[in-house]
């Protein structure tokens, strides 16, 4: 029943995927800290359940679960996220390290697609999943999240093209 | 094809934020607690989860991640019993209720239905309708989903939260050896009344032990 993967193994797993599945945990958390833990809860647990290391789908999907239980804890702040995500407030969105003012434009833009579509481009893009693990991740079909992620990125094209 | 591929490139270009180094030594720390068993927030943890789950409220990804084998979740055996008997009590309470419902309904239709003698055939058992090749109904006479209190059968899982393999074993029946395996499940039964939208949830935790032959080469 022990993992095949070394506790070295999952040590710098966690090291090369960290950013995007922080990334991903910030689209239901309002500051990065809640992210951080919600990511430390969803990766413990599923290292703890033996867990295959490459069960990608299964990571982000315990990762959106705990994100979700996360909120609802409390119930005063699922109210908040819930008023939070209808507004589309910017504070809760994805954060980038963003060099230039190019950047800074594309981040905005992600920031404000709908949550469906983001959270597929999120998934796709920053942590290259498969249309397959993501549809297993968020528990949609297959046509569902490629239909979502070529959204994502028609609404950002359309976005950043010059008025 | 695909006239998004200048847009992709950009979009990788831009990097997330990294984790804090805290972040790291955090999961470290946690995964070196957790190697020789349960923590005590864990523990909180799971304690909470099943409150919300008995209450149909957590969200597993429709149980996909409870499916897994969890072996700690056993120590949680005690709290997951006891939330069963409850559920198990309310149900039974229910039940009975129900029954004692749909006898008084069932004398008074037979109160109500004395002069004709073709309604009152309607109350008999469905052999003596048979045999006066008569369409067989309830034996209360009561159409089953008209009656207010008619509760169908709307779901059932069962979650394997633990999986031991206790190894081979011989048994005298039989001449193979057998590999035993012993499952620790949570059980639950859900059913709903379509009329009231009242719907009835019995969890339960059960215990399997499956036998499976096997042959040498």
């Amino acid at each position: 029943m022990d993992n095949i993967a070394s506790h070295e193994d999952w040590k710098s797993y966690f090291s090369e995927i960290g950013p995007g599945l922080l990334l991903f945990a910030r689209q239901w958390a309002r500051s990065a800290a809640d992210a951080e833990d919600i990511v430390q809860e969803a990766f413990v647990k599923f290292w703890r359940r033996n867990h295959k290391i490459n069960n990608r789908a299964l990571l982000y999907a315990t990762v959106r679960s705990i994100a979700l239980d996360f909120i609802r804890r409390d119930k005063r702040r699922a109210r908040r996220e819930a008023t939070l995500f209808a507004e589309a407030d910017p504070t809760i969105e994805p954060q980038f390290e963003w060099e230039d003012e190019a950047q800074s434009a594309l981040a905005t833009a992600v920031s404000s697609l709908p949550h469906d579509q983001r959270e597929v481009l999120v998934l796709k893009i920053w942590n290259e999943l498969t249309f397959s693990e993501i549809a297993g991740a968020l528990g949609i079909s297959q046509n569902t999240a490629a239909s979502r992620y070529r959204y994502a990125l028609a609404n950002l094209k359309k976005s950043l093209q010059p008025q | 094809m695909n006239d998004f591929t200048e847009l992709e490139n950009d979009l990788r270009a831009l990097r997330p934020a990294r984790p804090s180094p805290v972040l790291f030594e955090r999961i470290e720390e946690a995964m070196a607690e957790n190697y020789n068993g349960v923590t005590a927030k864990e523990a909180r943890w799971s304690w909470r989860h099943l409150i919300e789950w008995s209450r149909g409220n957590a969200s597993d990804m429709n149980g996909q991640l409870d499916r897994a084998t969890e072996r700690e979740r056993a120590s949680q055996t005690p709290f997951r019993f006891g939330i069963a008997l409850a559920a198990a009590t309310a149900a039974v309470l229910l039940l009975l209720a129900r029954i004692n419902t749909d006898q008084t309904r069932s004398e008074g239709k037979e109160i109500a239905q004395v002069s004709p003698a073709s309604e009152t055939t309607q109350v008999l058992p469905g052999t003596q309708n048979l045999s006066e090749g008569r369409p067989v109904r309830g034996r209360s006479g009561v159409e089953g989903p008209t009656s207010l209190n008619q509760f169908i059968p709307a779901g059932a899982t069962q979650v394997v939260y633990s999986e031991r393999d206790e190894g081979l074993q011989f048994t005298d029946s039989s001449k193979q050896p057998l590999r035993r395996l012993r499952y620790q499940t949570q059980q639950t039964w859900q059913w709903r009344n379509p009329t009231t939208g009242a719907s009835l949830r019995v969890s339960y935790p059960s215990e399997e032990v499956v036998l499976i032959p096997v042959s040498g080469q």
